[in-house]
Protein backbone atom coordinates (compact mmCIF):
# COMPACT_ATOMS: atom_id res chain seq x y z
CA UNK A 1 0.00 0.00 0.00
CA UNK A 2 2.32 2.70 1.18
CA UNK A 3 5.31 1.54 -1.49
CA UNK A 4 6.68 3.17 -3.98
CA UNK A 5 7.17 1.86 -7.56
CA UNK A 6 10.35 2.91 -9.23
CA UNK A 7 10.17 2.56 -12.98
CA UNK A 8 13.99 2.95 -14.44
CA UNK A 9 16.42 0.87 -16.57
CA UNK A 10 19.45 2.38 -15.59
CA UNK A 11 21.25 0.51 -12.42
CA UNK A 12 23.68 3.58 -11.32
CA UNK A 13 20.02 5.65 -11.24
CA UNK A 14 18.44 2.71 -9.22
CA UNK A 15 21.21 2.92 -6.76
CA UNK A 16 21.49 6.43 -6.20
CA UNK A 17 17.53 6.86 -6.34
CA UNK A 18 17.61 4.32 -3.48
CA UNK A 19 20.72 6.72 -1.93
CA UNK A 20 18.43 9.56 -2.15
CA UNK A 21 15.83 8.42 -0.05
CA UNK A 22 17.73 6.72 2.55
CA UNK A 23 19.76 10.15 2.72
CA UNK A 24 15.96 11.40 2.68
CA UNK A 25 14.89 9.53 5.83
CA UNK A 26 11.64 7.91 3.40
CA UNK A 27 11.01 4.59 4.47
CA UNK A 28 8.66 3.63 2.26
CA UNK A 29 9.37 0.19 0.93
CA UNK A 30 10.52 0.80 -2.62
CA UNK A 31 9.73 -1.70 -5.86
CA UNK A 32 11.60 -1.38 -8.69
CA UNK A 33 10.50 -2.51 -12.36
CA UNK A 34 13.33 -2.21 -14.59
CA UNK A 35 11.10 -1.33 -17.44
CA UNK A 36 7.74 -1.05 -19.04
CA UNK A 37 6.25 -3.96 -19.66
CA UNK A 38 7.27 -5.07 -15.89
CA UNK A 39 6.12 -1.97 -13.98
CA UNK A 40 2.76 -2.70 -15.97
CA UNK A 41 2.68 -6.42 -14.72
CA UNK A 42 3.06 -4.99 -11.22
CA UNK A 43 0.32 -2.80 -11.32
CA UNK A 44 -2.00 -4.84 -13.19
CA UNK A 45 -0.76 -8.28 -11.12
CA UNK A 46 0.33 -9.92 -14.47
CA UNK A 47 2.80 -12.13 -15.87
CA UNK A 48 5.69 -12.69 -13.10
CA UNK A 49 3.25 -11.08 -10.47
CA UNK A 50 0.40 -13.05 -11.47
CA UNK A 51 -0.03 -13.99 -7.73
CA UNK A 52 -0.09 -10.53 -6.64
CA UNK A 53 -3.60 -8.40 -4.95
CA UNK A 54 -4.02 -5.93 -8.22
CA UNK A 55 -6.36 -3.72 -5.68
CA UNK A 56 -3.20 -2.87 -3.56
CA UNK A 57 -1.25 -0.12 -5.85
CA UNK A 58 1.69 1.59 -4.92
CA UNK A 59 1.24 5.18 -3.57
CA UNK A 60 3.16 6.65 -5.96
CA UNK A 61 4.79 6.09 -9.20
CA UNK A 62 8.35 7.25 -10.18
CA UNK A 63 8.80 6.89 -13.94
CA UNK A 64 11.48 6.99 -15.90
CA UNK A 65 10.73 8.05 -19.57
CA UNK A 66 13.54 6.02 -21.63
CA UNK A 67 12.82 2.47 -21.07
CA UNK A 68 13.77 -0.59 -23.10
CA UNK A 69 10.28 -2.04 -24.48
CA UNK A 70 7.47 -0.23 -23.44
CA UNK A 71 8.64 3.60 -22.62
CA UNK A 72 7.51 5.68 -19.50
CA UNK A 73 5.00 7.73 -22.07
CA UNK A 74 3.47 4.35 -23.09
CA UNK A 75 3.32 3.43 -19.12
CA UNK A 76 1.75 6.11 -18.29
CA UNK A 77 -0.74 6.04 -21.67
CA UNK A 78 -2.19 2.72 -20.17
CA UNK A 79 -2.14 3.21 -16.32
CA UNK A 80 -4.18 6.36 -17.10
CA UNK A 81 -6.48 4.09 -19.82
CA UNK A 82 -7.44 1.67 -16.66
CA UNK A 83 -10.19 2.50 -14.70
CA UNK A 84 -8.19 1.06 -11.80
CA UNK A 85 -5.02 2.83 -12.02
CA UNK A 86 -6.30 5.68 -13.92
CA UNK A 87 -5.78 8.16 -10.41
CA UNK A 88 -2.88 7.41 -9.54
CA UNK A 89 -0.41 9.60 -8.94
CA UNK A 90 2.60 9.61 -11.35
CA UNK A 91 5.70 11.68 -11.03
CA UNK A 92 7.81 11.52 -14.29
CA UNK A 93 11.72 11.27 -13.23
CA UNK A 94 13.99 11.91 -16.18
CA UNK A 95 16.94 13.53 -17.37
CA UNK A 96 15.36 15.30 -20.41
CA UNK A 97 13.42 18.50 -20.87
CA UNK A 98 13.07 18.44 -24.20
CA UNK A 99 9.61 20.21 -25.06
CA UNK A 100 7.99 17.52 -26.29
CA UNK A 101 8.53 15.36 -23.51
CA UNK A 102 6.64 17.61 -21.02
CA UNK A 103 3.71 18.38 -23.23
CA UNK A 104 2.99 14.56 -24.12
CA UNK A 105 3.64 13.94 -20.48
CA UNK A 106 1.24 16.40 -19.16
CA UNK A 107 -0.56 15.69 -21.68
CA UNK A 108 -1.18 12.09 -20.68
CA UNK A 109 -1.69 12.55 -17.30
CA UNK A 110 1.58 13.09 -15.48
CA UNK A 111 0.89 14.93 -12.00
CA UNK A 112 3.97 15.88 -11.81
CA UNK A 113 7.31 16.19 -14.23
CA UNK A 114 11.26 16.43 -12.44
CA UNK A 115 14.34 16.51 -14.13
CA UNK A 116 17.01 14.55 -12.59
CA UNK A 117 19.49 17.10 -11.61
CA UNK A 118 23.43 16.03 -12.95
CA UNK A 119 24.69 17.37 -9.24
CA UNK A 120 23.91 14.25 -6.78
CA UNK A 121 23.19 16.91 -3.93
CA UNK A 122 20.47 19.14 -5.85
CA UNK A 123 19.24 15.32 -6.66
CA UNK A 124 18.72 14.24 -2.93
CA UNK A 125 17.50 17.79 -2.15
CA UNK A 126 14.49 17.16 -4.87
CA UNK A 127 13.62 13.48 -3.60
CA UNK A 128 13.54 14.69 -0.55
CA UNK A 129 10.29 17.34 -1.35
CA UNK A 130 9.28 14.68 -3.57
CA UNK A 131 8.60 12.24 -0.72
CA UNK A 132 7.58 15.37 1.57
CA UNK A 133 5.05 16.44 -0.80
CA UNK A 134 3.51 13.09 -2.25
CA UNK A 135 3.93 10.43 0.58
CA UNK A 136 2.87 13.00 3.28
CA UNK A 137 1.42 16.28 2.48
CA UNK A 138 -0.65 15.21 -0.46
CA UNK A 139 -4.35 13.62 -0.04
CA UNK A 140 -4.12 10.60 -2.18
CA UNK A 141 -7.21 9.98 -4.46
CA UNK A 142 -9.67 7.73 -2.94
CA UNK A 143 -9.69 3.64 -4.09
CA UNK A 144 -11.55 3.03 -7.08
CA UNK A 145 -14.23 0.71 -6.39
CA UNK A 146 -13.01 -3.06 -6.86
CA UNK B 1 27.25 31.91 -55.07
CA UNK B 2 26.72 29.60 -58.37
CA UNK B 3 23.67 28.03 -57.15
CA UNK B 4 22.44 31.92 -56.31
CA UNK B 5 23.25 33.34 -59.35
CA UNK B 6 21.26 30.32 -61.54
CA UNK B 7 18.35 30.67 -59.24
CA UNK B 8 18.70 34.46 -60.06
CA UNK B 9 19.18 33.30 -63.70
CA UNK B 10 16.18 31.17 -64.04
CA UNK B 11 14.00 33.75 -62.23
CA UNK B 12 15.08 36.67 -64.96
CA UNK B 13 13.79 33.28 -67.53
CA UNK B 14 10.28 33.30 -65.99
CA UNK B 15 9.99 37.01 -65.47
CA UNK B 16 11.29 37.52 -69.19
CA UNK B 17 8.98 34.87 -70.89
CA UNK B 18 5.91 35.37 -68.84
CA UNK B 19 6.61 39.35 -70.34
CA UNK B 20 7.26 38.47 -73.77
CA UNK B 21 3.63 36.30 -73.91
CA UNK B 22 2.19 39.13 -72.72
CA UNK B 23 3.79 41.64 -75.18
CA UNK B 24 2.78 38.96 -78.15
CA UNK B 25 -0.62 38.55 -76.71
CA UNK B 26 -1.53 42.46 -76.78
CA UNK B 27 0.15 42.97 -80.43
CA UNK B 28 -1.93 39.67 -81.27
CA UNK B 29 -5.17 40.88 -79.59
CA UNK B 30 -4.18 44.27 -81.57
CA UNK B 31 -3.87 42.08 -84.74
CA UNK B 32 -6.97 39.90 -84.49
CA UNK B 33 -9.16 43.09 -83.70
CA UNK B 34 -7.61 44.44 -87.42
CA UNK B 35 -7.39 41.19 -88.93
CA UNK B 36 -9.32 38.71 -87.59
CA UNK B 37 -8.29 36.24 -90.37
CA UNK B 38 -4.77 36.10 -88.72
CA UNK B 39 -5.99 34.92 -85.38
CA UNK B 40 -4.88 31.30 -85.28
CA UNK B 41 -1.67 32.18 -86.89
CA UNK B 42 -0.73 34.78 -84.32
CA UNK B 43 -1.86 33.27 -81.31
CA UNK B 44 0.36 30.37 -81.71
CA UNK B 45 3.83 31.59 -80.83
CA UNK B 46 2.26 33.63 -77.72
CA UNK B 47 0.88 30.67 -76.41
CA UNK B 48 4.29 28.69 -76.89
CA UNK B 49 6.08 31.20 -75.45
CA UNK B 50 3.35 31.01 -72.09
CA UNK B 51 3.66 27.44 -72.31
CA UNK B 52 7.67 27.59 -71.75
CA UNK B 53 7.50 30.22 -68.81
CA UNK B 54 4.75 27.75 -67.22
CA UNK B 55 7.43 24.97 -67.82
CA UNK B 56 10.05 26.61 -66.23
CA UNK B 57 8.51 27.95 -63.51
CA UNK B 58 7.48 24.64 -62.10
CA UNK B 59 10.57 23.42 -62.73
CA UNK B 60 11.74 26.17 -60.19
CA UNK B 61 8.49 24.84 -57.88
CA UNK B 62 10.08 21.56 -57.72
CA UNK B 63 13.32 22.50 -57.43
CA UNK B 64 12.05 24.62 -54.09
CA UNK B 65 10.26 21.71 -53.30
CA UNK B 66 13.27 19.27 -53.00
CA UNK B 67 15.31 21.87 -50.56
CA UNK B 68 12.66 22.14 -48.58
CA UNK B 69 12.17 18.29 -47.99
CA UNK B 70 16.30 18.12 -47.63
CA UNK B 71 15.95 21.12 -44.58
CA UNK B 72 12.98 19.63 -43.17
CA UNK B 73 15.05 16.47 -42.89
CA UNK B 74 17.93 18.15 -41.35
CA UNK B 75 15.57 20.02 -38.83
CA UNK B 76 14.52 16.17 -38.00
CA UNK B 77 17.44 14.57 -37.87
CA UNK B 78 18.55 17.62 -35.40
CA UNK B 79 16.18 17.03 -33.24
CA UNK B 80 16.51 13.77 -32.73
CA UNK B 81 20.27 14.54 -31.96
CA UNK B 82 19.21 16.94 -29.21
CA UNK B 83 16.80 14.47 -27.77
CA UNK B 84 19.02 11.83 -27.58
CA UNK B 85 21.91 13.83 -25.90
CA UNK B 86 19.07 15.53 -23.63
CA UNK B 87 18.55 12.10 -22.66
CA UNK B 88 21.32 9.84 -22.57
CA UNK B 89 24.46 12.25 -22.36
CA UNK B 90 23.94 13.05 -18.75
CA UNK B 91 22.74 10.04 -17.39
CA UNK B 92 26.55 9.14 -17.05
CA UNK B 93 27.24 12.40 -15.50
CA UNK B 94 25.04 11.64 -12.58
CA UNK B 95 26.65 8.35 -11.70
CA UNK B 96 29.72 10.17 -11.78
CA UNK B 97 28.89 12.91 -9.72
CA UNK B 98 26.07 10.67 -7.76
CA UNK B 99 28.80 8.15 -6.61
CA UNK B 100 31.81 10.97 -6.35
CA UNK B 101 29.54 11.93 -3.95
CA UNK B 102 28.98 8.52 -2.14
CA UNK B 103 32.69 8.22 -1.95
CA UNK B 104 32.87 11.16 -0.16
CA UNK B 105 30.38 10.70 2.44
CA UNK B 106 31.21 6.70 3.08
CA UNK B 107 34.84 7.00 2.54
CA UNK B 108 36.07 10.52 3.33
CA UNK B 109 37.35 9.97 7.16
CA UNK B 110 39.52 6.98 5.60
CA UNK B 111 40.73 9.73 2.82
CA UNK B 112 43.36 12.30 2.87
CA UNK B 113 43.22 15.44 2.13
CA UNK B 114 44.52 14.89 -1.84
CA UNK B 115 42.38 12.28 -2.53
CA UNK B 116 39.10 14.24 -1.35
CA UNK B 117 40.59 17.19 -3.48
CA UNK B 118 40.37 14.65 -6.18
CA UNK B 119 36.73 13.54 -5.60
CA UNK B 120 35.67 17.27 -5.30
CA UNK B 121 37.23 18.02 -9.09
CA UNK B 122 35.99 15.00 -10.34
CA UNK B 123 32.98 16.46 -9.37
CA UNK B 124 32.80 19.64 -10.61
CA UNK B 125 34.00 18.67 -13.78
CA UNK B 126 30.98 16.55 -14.37
CA UNK B 127 28.80 19.47 -13.55
CA UNK B 128 30.86 21.63 -15.81
CA UNK B 129 30.10 19.31 -18.55
CA UNK B 130 26.75 19.26 -17.11
CA UNK B 131 26.13 23.04 -17.69
CA UNK B 132 27.79 22.43 -21.28
CA UNK B 133 25.39 19.95 -22.77
CA UNK B 134 22.39 22.62 -21.03
CA UNK B 135 23.98 25.21 -23.51
CA UNK B 136 24.41 23.19 -26.64
CA UNK B 137 20.94 22.15 -26.13
CA UNK B 138 19.82 25.46 -25.40
CA UNK B 139 22.08 27.05 -28.13
CA UNK B 140 20.06 24.41 -31.06
CA UNK B 141 16.89 25.32 -29.59
CA UNK B 142 17.29 28.77 -30.65
CA UNK B 143 18.27 27.53 -34.12
CA UNK B 144 15.03 25.26 -34.20
CA UNK B 145 12.65 27.40 -32.38
CA UNK B 146 9.93 29.26 -34.49
CA UNK B 147 10.12 32.43 -35.01
CA UNK B 148 7.07 34.82 -34.27
CA UNK B 149 7.51 38.67 -36.42
CA UNK B 150 6.28 41.62 -34.00
CA UNK B 151 7.18 44.99 -33.03
CA UNK B 152 9.96 44.49 -29.96
CA UNK B 153 10.24 47.43 -27.16
CA UNK B 154 14.12 47.18 -26.88
CA UNK B 155 14.42 49.80 -24.09
CA UNK B 156 11.88 48.02 -21.93
CA UNK B 157 13.85 44.34 -22.50
CA UNK B 158 16.61 45.99 -21.61
CA UNK B 159 15.20 48.01 -18.49
CA UNK B 160 13.89 44.64 -17.22
CA UNK B 161 17.00 42.43 -17.89
CA UNK B 162 19.22 45.78 -15.82
CA UNK B 163 16.78 45.84 -13.26
CA UNK B 164 16.87 41.87 -12.83
CA UNK B 165 20.99 41.83 -12.40
CA UNK B 166 20.29 44.95 -10.09
CA UNK B 167 18.50 42.81 -8.09
CA UNK B 168 20.75 40.14 -7.89
CA UNK B 169 23.67 42.02 -6.96
CA UNK B 170 22.94 44.75 -5.44
CA UNK B 171 26.15 45.52 -3.64
CA UNK B 172 27.59 46.03 -7.45
CA UNK B 173 27.47 49.94 -8.38
CA UNK B 174 27.07 50.37 -12.48
CA UNK B 175 26.21 53.08 -14.17
CA UNK B 176 23.46 52.16 -16.65
CA UNK B 177 21.89 53.99 -19.48
CA UNK B 178 19.65 52.93 -21.95
CA UNK B 179 18.45 55.20 -24.74
CA UNK B 180 14.63 55.50 -25.46
CA UNK B 181 12.58 54.52 -28.30
CA UNK B 182 14.57 51.59 -28.96
CA UNK B 183 12.19 49.92 -30.93
CA UNK B 184 12.59 46.68 -33.71
CA UNK B 185 10.73 44.08 -35.66
CA UNK B 186 11.65 40.59 -34.66
CA UNK B 187 11.00 37.28 -32.68
CA UNK B 188 10.29 38.95 -28.95
CA UNK B 189 11.54 35.80 -26.88
CA UNK B 190 15.22 35.15 -28.88
CA UNK B 191 15.18 39.41 -29.24
CA UNK B 192 14.96 38.98 -25.30
CA UNK B 193 17.75 36.26 -24.72
CA UNK B 194 20.15 37.74 -27.40
CA UNK B 195 19.92 41.01 -25.07
CA UNK B 196 20.38 39.44 -22.43
CA UNK B 197 23.79 37.17 -23.25
CA UNK B 198 25.03 41.12 -24.06
CA UNK B 199 23.69 42.78 -21.19
CA UNK B 200 25.23 40.03 -18.66
CA UNK B 201 28.33 39.85 -20.55
CA UNK B 202 28.83 44.01 -19.74
CA UNK B 203 28.04 43.59 -16.51
CA UNK B 204 30.25 40.67 -15.75
CA UNK B 205 32.90 41.80 -17.68
CA UNK B 206 32.65 45.15 -15.93
CA UNK B 207 32.97 43.11 -12.52
CA UNK B 208 35.79 44.37 -11.39
CA UNK B 209 35.51 48.36 -12.72
CA UNK B 210 35.31 50.17 -9.78
CA UNK B 211 33.13 52.83 -11.88
CA UNK B 212 31.56 50.00 -14.31
CA UNK B 213 29.45 52.24 -17.44
CA UNK B 214 26.87 49.71 -19.63
CA UNK B 215 25.35 51.78 -22.17
CA UNK B 216 22.28 49.96 -24.26
CA UNK B 217 21.53 52.63 -27.65
CA UNK B 218 21.04 52.40 -31.32
CA UNK B 219 23.64 53.44 -34.10
CA UNK B 220 23.62 53.16 -38.10
CA UNK B 221 25.79 50.14 -39.78
CA UNK B 222 27.70 51.47 -42.86
CA UNK B 223 24.65 50.24 -45.17
CA UNK B 224 22.66 53.14 -43.33
CA UNK B 225 20.77 50.10 -41.12
CA UNK B 226 19.33 50.50 -37.83
CA UNK B 227 22.03 49.34 -35.31
CA UNK B 228 21.74 48.61 -31.72
CA UNK B 229 24.31 47.92 -29.37
CA UNK B 230 25.49 47.28 -25.93
CA UNK B 231 28.56 48.97 -24.80
CA UNK B 232 30.96 48.58 -21.65
CA UNK B 233 34.07 49.65 -20.10
CA UNK B 234 35.01 46.45 -19.10
CA UNK B 235 37.66 43.56 -19.56
CA UNK B 236 37.63 43.75 -23.48
CA UNK B 237 39.20 41.95 -25.46
CA UNK B 238 42.77 41.20 -27.92
CA UNK B 239 40.92 42.62 -31.44
CA UNK B 240 43.39 40.21 -32.93
CA UNK B 241 40.98 37.16 -31.62
CA UNK B 242 37.96 39.08 -32.87
CA UNK B 243 36.84 36.16 -35.16
CA UNK B 244 36.94 33.82 -32.47
CA UNK B 245 34.48 35.84 -30.16
CA UNK B 246 30.96 34.24 -31.69
CA UNK B 247 32.39 30.52 -31.79
CA UNK B 248 30.39 28.24 -29.60
CA UNK B 249 32.77 27.44 -26.69
CA UNK B 250 35.01 29.84 -27.53
CA UNK B 251 36.02 31.74 -24.71
CA UNK B 252 38.96 34.92 -24.58
CA UNK B 253 39.05 34.68 -20.94
CA UNK B 254 39.90 32.21 -18.25
CA UNK B 255 37.19 30.91 -16.72
CA UNK B 256 39.07 31.61 -13.09
CA UNK B 257 38.57 35.38 -14.02
CA UNK B 258 35.20 35.06 -15.92
CA UNK B 259 33.02 32.44 -14.96
CA UNK B 260 30.58 30.92 -17.92
CA UNK B 261 30.33 28.65 -20.81
CA UNK B 262 31.34 30.54 -23.84
CA UNK B 263 28.09 30.30 -25.19
CA UNK B 264 26.12 33.43 -24.95
CA UNK B 265 27.65 35.12 -27.83
CA UNK B 266 27.62 32.20 -30.25
CA UNK B 267 23.50 32.24 -29.33
CA UNK B 268 23.38 36.19 -29.78
CA UNK B 269 25.05 35.52 -33.30
CA UNK B 270 22.76 32.63 -34.00
CA UNK B 271 19.62 34.83 -33.36
CA UNK B 272 20.44 38.02 -35.60
CA UNK B 273 21.60 35.99 -38.39
CA UNK B 274 17.79 33.86 -37.96
CA UNK B 275 16.22 37.63 -37.93
CA UNK B 276 18.77 38.05 -41.33
CA UNK B 277 20.57 41.02 -39.03
CA UNK B 278 24.67 40.84 -38.96
CA UNK B 279 26.24 41.08 -35.55
CA UNK B 280 29.88 42.54 -34.60
CA UNK B 281 32.23 43.78 -32.19
CA UNK B 282 34.46 46.65 -31.39
CA UNK B 283 37.11 46.33 -28.25
CA UNK B 284 40.55 46.38 -26.79
CA UNK B 285 42.30 44.81 -23.66
CA UNK B 286 40.88 46.51 -20.57
CA UNK B 287 39.26 49.17 -22.18
CA UNK B 288 35.99 48.00 -22.75
CA UNK B 289 33.84 46.12 -25.43
CA UNK B 290 31.19 47.01 -27.70
CA UNK B 291 29.07 44.82 -29.45
CA UNK B 292 26.51 45.94 -32.52
CA UNK B 293 23.45 44.16 -34.18
CA UNK B 294 21.09 44.79 -36.80
CA UNK B 295 17.69 42.69 -36.95
CA UNK B 296 17.22 43.46 -40.84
Amino acid sequence: MDEILLVEDNPDDVDLTLRAFRKSKIANEIVIARDGVEALDYLFATGPHAGRDSNSLPQLVLLDLKLPRLDGLQVLERIRGNPKTRLLPVVILTSSTEEPDLLTGYSLGANSYIRKPVDFQEFVVAVRRLGLYWLLLNQPPPHPPA
Amino acid sequence: MADRRRRRLSHAAIHLTAALGLVVLAVTSFVAYRHSTWLTAALIPSLLLLISSHALLAREIRRHEVIERALHDTNRELESFSYSVSHDLRAPLRSIDGFSQALVEDAGPALDAESRGHLDRIRAATQRMGRLIDDLLALSKVTRAEMKTERVDLTEIATQIAGDLARQAPDRRVHLTIAPGLTATGDPQLVRLALQNLIENAWKFTGRREQATIEVGATRDEDGFQAFYVRDNGAGYDPAFAQKLFGPFQRLHPASEFPGTGIGLATVQRIVHRHGGHVWAEGKINEGASFYFTLT
